[in-house]
């Protein structure tokens, strides 16, 4: 009789819990939702064709490096080398494209290639080296900037060349192609991650590193692709930023303002992510930029310093941080 | 039970973690499609000698034979190719993830070319097969596991055991944790699992439990492995003797 009372009493405050992290795992579509209702009224130029295709634009910049950025913290990796790694292919991109004349196929492929091997030389320095990805990718980050210094001599490398720009913002639908990039980028992630095994492996590996290896999971390959996947969307996120702007962004500070860790951070303790990994779902991420973006960008509109923005951004990472420090207390 | 076959068998192996002798030339049988317990107080080494029959651990020396064959474990995959799989103390369960997915977890269905892509429904419906098999009680499998009771999670460890195609499974200490009601039911579960004749390694404290469901019953002391007896020629007298390490006459 007792156990059955207790039993009752569990499972209540089991759904009570159960409702609780769904209201904190939703609540994000629902602030976007008032937001965007709210600058409508509010800021001027907000509701416009011409001012929402530009959120999409920027978000679409936070929102790739933010995909892969999420697929990491997924398998438990926390890359922090994101400026870094925008800033090789920044570079790369500029260099190649302007000052070596090649092709923009072959740009692409090459600054790509800069970032997969700027994740597996993550993945190397993580797995290999047994350090804490935190850790390790602050490190790396650091040789990777000064990588990016040495090639471009520390100048801004100005792309005249015509082509780039042109090609990576067609719009299709009205629609700029790095838009229609990055919703690629997030059915492609939704679809490796709840379809897949690499997904399930990425999952667990997050999860619960040990359990995960136990059961066969080939734990430290997970990490390298993890790394890599990210390295490979802040690269992609770089080619764009590089033709939006014709100009290499050096060192990430510069890169459209919005591009870089700490949004990335934002967006995914948003999204409902756990930074210890193994928790979250991507789509939430996508939400989370499209909610960053349009803060931002109302902000800017109601004419509001961007000192204040800049505060506001800072205090949306901080309730973010208290979001997901009380989904792992629910949880 | 004169016909009983050794399915496995260790041969001196032998374990150190530093200065610590955890495993020392232990060579052990166990018998197919028996209950093959294995006891000993605590550090005596019993998880440490059945993590090397898992592949967790890699053995300083020694070897094992599986069905008659040398060979060696390699890791856990090696040991899941081998029909080895282990339930560990602490279930290796992702707490996080559902019922379907961990029972899978490393061995997942797939489909289409490559496997690349989860068969779900499939995976649902082998879970559901699998956990009626051995009459475990879990209404939801898409719960996640951190909602599950202890013998419910013992139900996932083992299905997960037997999806692998598990032959021998090992159970370290399944009922330690648990009530009273959940631990009977786990030894169903054992007796069970014996019935569709597998293997049964089972670490335990717990004398009567080992008397009630154990064919074999082995003692460890100090790294050694003191003996093994058949429960109907064992008396608790002299199995506890052997605990405390008083080497069988
Ligand atoms: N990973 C490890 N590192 C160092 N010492 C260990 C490790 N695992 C076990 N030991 C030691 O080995 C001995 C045997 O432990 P264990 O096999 O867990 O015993 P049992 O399961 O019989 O209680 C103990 O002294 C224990 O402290
Ligand atoms: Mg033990």
């Amino acid at each position: 009789m007792l156990e059955r009372i207790t039993q009752g009493e569990v499972a209540l405050s089991g759904r009570r819990r159960a409702q609780l992290l769904f209201l904190m795992d939703n609540g994000i579509y629902v602030v976007t939702i008032l937001l965007f209702v709210l600058f409508a009224f509010l800021a001027p130029h907000f509701f416009t064709p011409r001012n929402l295709v530009n959120i999409l634009i920027s978000a679409s910049l936070a929102g790739i490096v933010t995909a892969g950025y999420t697929v990491a913290i997924l398998a438990g990796q926390i890359d922090t080398s994101t400026q870094g790694v925008l800033a090789i292919a920044t570079v790369a991109t500029a260099l190649l494209f302007q000052e070596a004349g090649f092709s923009l196929p072959l740009t692409v492929i090459l600054a790509l290639t800069a970032g997969i091997a700027a994740g597996l030389f993550n993945g190397v320095i993580v797995v290999n080296g047994k350090i804490v990805a935190f850790v390790a990718t602050l490190a790396t980050q650091g040789v990777m900037l000064a990588i990016a210094l040495f090639l471009s001599g520390g100048q801004t490398i100005t792309i005249t060349r015509a082509g780039l720009q042109e090609a990576v913002f067609v719009r299709m639908f009205g629609i700029p192609s790095s838009v229609w990039i990055m919703f690629f980028c997030y059915l492609l992630g939704w679809i490796m991650l709840t379809q897949t095994k690499l997904g399930a492996h990425i999952y667990a590996t997050g999860a619960d590193y040990r359990a995960a290896r136990l059961s066969g999971v080939p734990v430290d390959r997970v990490i390298r692709i993890a790394l890599v996947i990210s390295a490979l969307t802040a690269a992609l996120t770089a080619i764009l930023v590089t033709a939006r702007s014709k100009q290499s962004a050096l060192f990430g500070l510069a890169i459209a303002g919005s591009v870089d860790f700490v949004t990335a951070l934002t967006a995914v303790l948003l999204g409902g992510f756990s930074l210890f990994g193994g928790v979250g779902r991507i789509e939430r991420n996508l939400v989370a930029v499209l909610f960053l973006t349009i803060l931002g960008n109302g902000l800017q509109l109601m004419n509001v310093p961007t000192g204040i923005v800049l505060v506001v951004r800072g205090f949306a990472l901080v309730s973010a941080v208290i979001l997901s420090v009380l989904r792992a207390r629910v949880a | 039970m004169a016909s009983d076959q050794v399915i496995l068998e260790t041969i001196n192996l032998d374990k150190s973690f530093g200065a610590i002798h955890a495993v020392r030339t232990v060579s052990w049988k166990v018998y197919q499609g028996r209950v093959n317990a294995l006891v000993g107080d605590n550090g005596a080494g019993k998880s440490t000698l059945i993590k090397l029959i898992s592949g967790a651990l890699a053995p300083n020396a020694g070897s094992f034979r599986v069905h008659g064959q040398e060979t060696t474990i390699g890791g856990p995959a090696g040991a899941f190719n081998l029909g080895i799989a282990a339930v560990y103390q602490d279930l290796a369960l992702v707490e996080s993830r559902d019922v379907v997915m961990n029972m899978f977890l490393g061995s997942e269905m797939t489909r289409g070319v490559g496997a690349i892509f989860l068969d779900h429904k499939g995976m649902l419906r082998q879970a559901h097969d699998v956990l009626n098999d051995i009459h475990a009680r879990i209404p939801n499998v898409r719960e996640m596991v951190r909602n599950l009771s202890g013998g419910q999670r013992q139900a996932v460890a083992v299905g997960r055991a037997l999806i692998r195609g598990g032959e021998i499974i090992i159970m370290d200490e399944p009922t330690a944790a648990l009530g009273v009601e959940q631990t009977q039911e786990v030894l169903q579960l054992i007796d069970t699992l014996r019935k569709q004749g597998k293997t049964i390694i089972l670490i335990s404290h717990n004398i009567q439990q080992v008397f009630e469901i154990a064919d074999y019953i082995s003692v460890m002391f100090h790294g050694e492995l003191l003996g093994t007896r058949r429960r109907e020629e064992a008396t608790e007298a002299e199995i506890v003797a052997m605990i405390m390490g008083r080497r069988a006459p």
